[in-house]
């Protein structure tokens, strides 16, 4: 066979950083083969990735190196973050635009672009629809039709469902699974269980970015799971594996009377129009909610108006006070934001998480030590010097959840504070929630995973256009700790 | 948006209507005859009321600051300039005739501008503008599209503003009070909104690239902007207006100044 | 080095001088205002409108960037309606060769105050030409006249130079310029160990 990619001692460093990322990784792919990059948070994935499609360093100066570096003509890269990586406002424009790039002539456009969206099953779309009113899951199909009209000989995918539902993620991969032909395909994705029938070839990197196993799927499967495991890695029966070896015990559903919060004909707007509403809720101490639904259901809607970040009207009480619309609820509420980049108001991981603390006037010292012993538990302590916006998207969201339960507020609400984690960053982060939920903090939660939903909420909300039609109690939660 | 017709001035070619425009910018600043100028002015206004193409109260609101700029322009010239003739002196305000009407020939010709600008922006979409410009105008393609990217951002930008006023309410930022955080907050607000245009503005560069858009390659085009008919009436129309503004002001002046210029080498 | 700006490097002045040509819309009303009161004292004002050059050069630090972040400022305050028309085009593109030619003269080698706060003046002096050619600005009795001048390059030194200089450093703080700017040969040695 025919390599397509081959890189000798690559070496990458980001500029004043005093690790390198990369030290000597070696690369070979061949034509047509379906590859998976998997490793824990961090380790440069996407980074490497970037280096693949030759975006690094021709668009993004990083200094790098390698004896050897043989990348294919034409690469399609599709990116983590849905939101960056379209050029123009229209669809029908954005798949032109790789047309003109291609210089197709302009009367068989028309019929390209069609073409390509009935592909990814966007055919039911307006041509001329504007790409910020698409939902999360047609914007990452919109993004791989661009990529198709590109027709690349290999197709470099980052995570591309991260943001989506279980119905959009399982969309998009059947779509990547229908237009595959004989390209060659590399996929970075923390969740093996979606892409196992489409990959032949797993290559694992450990958190220093070497390579730890080079095999086809099968021999990972039945050779190296112990090493997934012992680096975090998702593999398929992670979470049976970390029930077996923790002690079960029946759910302790609060018994604390008096609701934390109440809701009441309760209305979330966005201009001018109710996106969101509650009929009657209680919310009692203690509780773990989860809240479910497809993407664009309202979910955040919903949480950023109990936040008071959006017009809201009907009743609404705080530990028995009415909350008075638009008030400032940060010190009963800590929020997570569902894009990570939304929350960061600080220039340093470190400063990002000291900045609450600053505010309530704590002592440096007592900061420092705070500040440190959370970022090492959120394997986030050797980028404490970083810039937010320079980390990985695992680490942006640890961070973003670490700034939010750093000041004790009584109230947590997370939106998807989950995604885009390797297994053991998330159970890490589980764990340490159900600790505050057990010392009486109220959990609202939004997630798309189904094994969180029924391993940790106490209460799940089934959210549907707009409004909660589901509100069940999950009395047997499997996994309560001591 | 508000009602919105789309009039034939919105069919011309954009670098056309450009080109024509900025000669008519040009002949208006050798017009030195008040006289010429205030039919010229009124004329682009008929112009401008017919064909701009959005609804009565858009448009008075855009030509507010006309008035303004009328106004401000006209006045320093009319108070401190120079002149023989004198109205009123006091103190260090000296207005003449010749300031005066120099003032008022200023005030117009700003607004003549003004009006001919409104009217290229308000009947032109930027999209069909930078096509145009690198069909016709051989614009670099780099340039063109970073502007259309630049163009689609200024609504985000504004949602991108509200964002960091909730991430800023949430972390708790507004809490600070006094004159430090005042400063604070401004400096929260405007560092963040910049620096944050600038990394989508990277993030969308790496995007372009990575859609195998390069800078000096030959291209096709989605959107062919091509010539018609009322690229024809578009010249005729402005050529009527400023024939007849020369007539009309020949054979019935307003006013019997023919130059407003202090010290003119008469060349006509 | 390498020939011309790259596509991030055009973008990214683009993008922020759209910012600025918002800036300078509602710049243009709030100068208005002023400028009645007379005796210049919206000259002071007048700076603003070269600080897209100025911004823009001591972020990305390459040739063509000043005159091009002015000229994309003012043509993005030309097509959201400008109540001064093509006029702005113009003076976009004559200020932005004022602050060029002035980096220029340093070989675009210094980014302090005192080279942006001269660059502002470059600026100031592309405006006062096409003043002196539009708006018979020579028609003005001489104690006003250098009134107008003299106001003019003391606000677009304040303007234009010391607070666009303050607004770079603050982003610089951001890490937001390790993006734009190219990394150093240190990191690239590093590479060796
Ligand atoms: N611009 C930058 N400057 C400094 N460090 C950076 C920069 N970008 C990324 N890094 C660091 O490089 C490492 C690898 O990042 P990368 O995004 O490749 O991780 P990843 O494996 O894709 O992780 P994830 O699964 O969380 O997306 C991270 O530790 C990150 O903090
Ligand atoms: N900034 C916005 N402006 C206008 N409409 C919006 C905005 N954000 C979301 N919407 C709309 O509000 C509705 C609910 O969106 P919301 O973000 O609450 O959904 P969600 O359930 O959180 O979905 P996801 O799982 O994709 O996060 C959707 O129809 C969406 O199109
Ligand atoms: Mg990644
Ligand atoms: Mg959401």
């Amino acid at each position: 066979m025919e390599p397509i990619i081959d890189l000798k001692k690559l070496r990458l460093k980001f500029p004043g950083e005093e690790r390198l990322l990369l030290k000597d990784t070696n690369l070979t792919i061949y034509k047509g083969e379906k590859v998976l990059l998997l490793g824990p948070s961090g380790c440069g994935k996407s980074t490497l990735l970037q280096v693949l499609g030759g975006i690094i360093p021709r668009s993004i100066d990083v200094p790098m190196k390698a004896e050897h570096r043989q990348l294919p003509n034409s690469v399609g890269y599709v990116f983590q973050d849905p939101e960056c990586q379209f050029c123009m406002p229209y669809v029908d424009e954005e798949i032109a635009f790789v047309l003109e790039n291609l210089q197709v002539p302009r009367v068989e456009m028309r019929d390209k672009i069609t073409e390509y969206l009935r592909k990814v099953g966007l055919h039911d779309v307006p041509l001329h629809t504007k790409i910020n009113s698409l939902s999360g899951g047609q914007k990452q199909r919109l993004a791989i039709a661009s990529i198709l009209a590109l027709e690349p000989e290999v197709l470099l995918l980052d995570e591309p469902t991260a943001m989506l539902d279980p119905y959009g993620t399982k969309q998009v991969w059947s779509t990547i699974l229908d237009i595959m032909t004989d390209q060659t395909l590399i996929v970075v994705e923390h969740k093996i269980d979606h892409v196992i029938d489409l990959i032949e070839r797993i290559i694992v990197f450990d958190e220093s970015g070497e390579i730890l196993v080079d095999s086809p799927k099968k021999e990972v499967i039945d050779r190296h799971l112990p090493l997934l495991k012992s680096h975090g890695i998702w593999y398929p029966g992670v979470w049976e594996e970390y029930l077996s070896c923790k002690v079960r015990r029946e759910s302790s559903t609060s018994t604390s009377s008096g609701s934390i919060m109440i809701m009441k004909d309760f209305h979330v707007y966005r201009k001018k129009e109710v996106y969101a509403s509650v009929d009657e809720l209680k919310i009692d101490q203690g509780e773990w909610i989860t809240v479910v639904g497809e993407n664009g259901a309202g979910k955040s809607t919903l949480l950023l108006g109990m936040m008071q970040l959006l017009k809201t009207s009907g009743d609404y009480e705080i530990h028995g006070v009415r909350v008075i619309p638009k008030i400032d609820l940060s010190r009963k509420i800590a929020y997570v934001f569902q894009n990570p980049e939304f929350q960061f108001v600080a220039h340093s991981v470190f400063d990002e998480v000291a900045f609450s603390l600053r505010l309530e006037g704590e002592e440096e010292s007592v900061i420092e030590k705070k500040v440190d012993e959370l970022l090492t538990k959120f394997s986030l302590f050797d980028h404490r010097h970083k810039h937010p916006y320079q980390l990985s998207m695992g680490q942006k969201r640890r961070l973003s959840v670490a700034t939010a339960i750093l000041n004790k507020q009584k109230i947590l609400l997370l939106d998807e504070p989950t995604f885009g984690q390797d297994s053991k960053n998330t159970f890490e982060l589980l764990e340490l929630l159900e600790k505050e939920r057990k010392a009486g903090t109220v959990i609202v939660m939004i997630t798309h995973d189904e094994r969180i939903v029924e391993n940790f909420a106490t209460r799940k909300w089934m959210m549907k256009e707009g409004k909660i039609v589901e509100d069940t109690f999950v009395t047997k939660r499997k996994a309560v700790y001591s | 948006m508000n009602a919105m017709k789309e009039t034939w001035m919105y069919h011309i070619n954009p670098t056309f209507k450009l080109f024509v425009m900025l000669v008519v910018f040009i002949l208006i600043l050798l017009i030195h005859n008040p006289n010429t100028l205030l039919n010229v002015t009124m004329l682009l206004f008929l112009l401008f009321l017919l064909f701009n193409g959005h609804s009565l109260k858009v448009v008075l609101l855009l030509l507010l600051p006309f008035l303004l700029i009328f106004v401000s322009t006209s006045s320093s010239m009319i108070m401190f300039g120079k002149g023989d003739t004198t109205w009123v002196k006091w103190g260090l305000i000296h207005i003449t005739e010749e300031s005066f009407f120099r003032g008022i020939h200023i005030g117009l010709r700003a607004l003549a501008f003004g009006l001919l600008g409104l009217l290229f922006s308000l009947t032109t979409k930027p999209v069909n503008l930078f096509y145009s410009l690198m069909q016709q105008a051989r614009l670099s393609p780099k340039y063109a599209y970073s502007f259309l990217a630049g163009y689609r951002l200024i609504p985000i930008m504004l949602e991108e503003f509200q964002v960091i006023h909730r991430a800023m309410k949430v972390r708790g930022v507004g809490r600070q009070k006094g004159w430090s955080g005042i400063v604070n907050k401004l400096k929260a607000y405007t560092i963040p909104l910049l620096s944050q245009s600038i990394r989508r503005a990277f993030r969308i560069g790496v995007a372009m690239e990575a859609k195998q858009f390069t800078t000096n390659a030959k291209r096709t085009y989605y959107y062919k902007i091509g010539f018609s008919k009322r690229d024809l009436y578009f010249v005729c129309v402005i050529s009527l207006i400023l024939t007849s503004a020369y007539i009309l002001s020949t054979h019935f002046p307003y006013v019997p100044i023919q130059d407003v210029r202090y010290e003119t080498t008469l060349t006509l | 080095m390498n020939k011309g700006l790259k596509l991030t490097d055009v973008l990214v002045t683009i993008v922020i001088s759209i910012v600025f040509g918002v800036v300078y819309k509602l710049w243009g009303p709030l100068y208005n205002v002023v400028k009645p009161l007379g005796l210049h004292i919206d000259q002071l004002m007048y700076g603003m409108w070269f600080i897209a050059a100025t911004v823009a050069f001591l972020l990305i630090r390459k040739p063509g960037v000043a005159l091009l972040a002015e000229v994309t400022a003012s043509s993005g305050e030309f097509l959201m309606g400008s109540e001064y028309g093509l006029e702005v085009l113009l003076y976009g593109v004559f200020q932005g060769l004022g602050a060029e030619l002035v980096f220029l003269l340093f070989f675009y080698r210094r980014f302090d105050v005192v080279v942006v706060s001269l660059a502002a003046i470059g600026s100031a002096i592309g405006s006062i030409v096409l003043d002196a050619s539009k708006g018979y600005i020579g028609d003005l009795a001489l104690w006003n006249l250098s009134l107008y001048i003299s106001a003019r390059v003391i606000g677009s030194i304040l303007l234009a130079g010391i607070f666009a200089h303050i607004l770079v450093k603050a982003l610089e703080k951001t890490g937001v310029t390790s993006l734009l700017r190219q990394s150093s040969a240190a990191d690239h040695d590093a590479l060796n160990r």
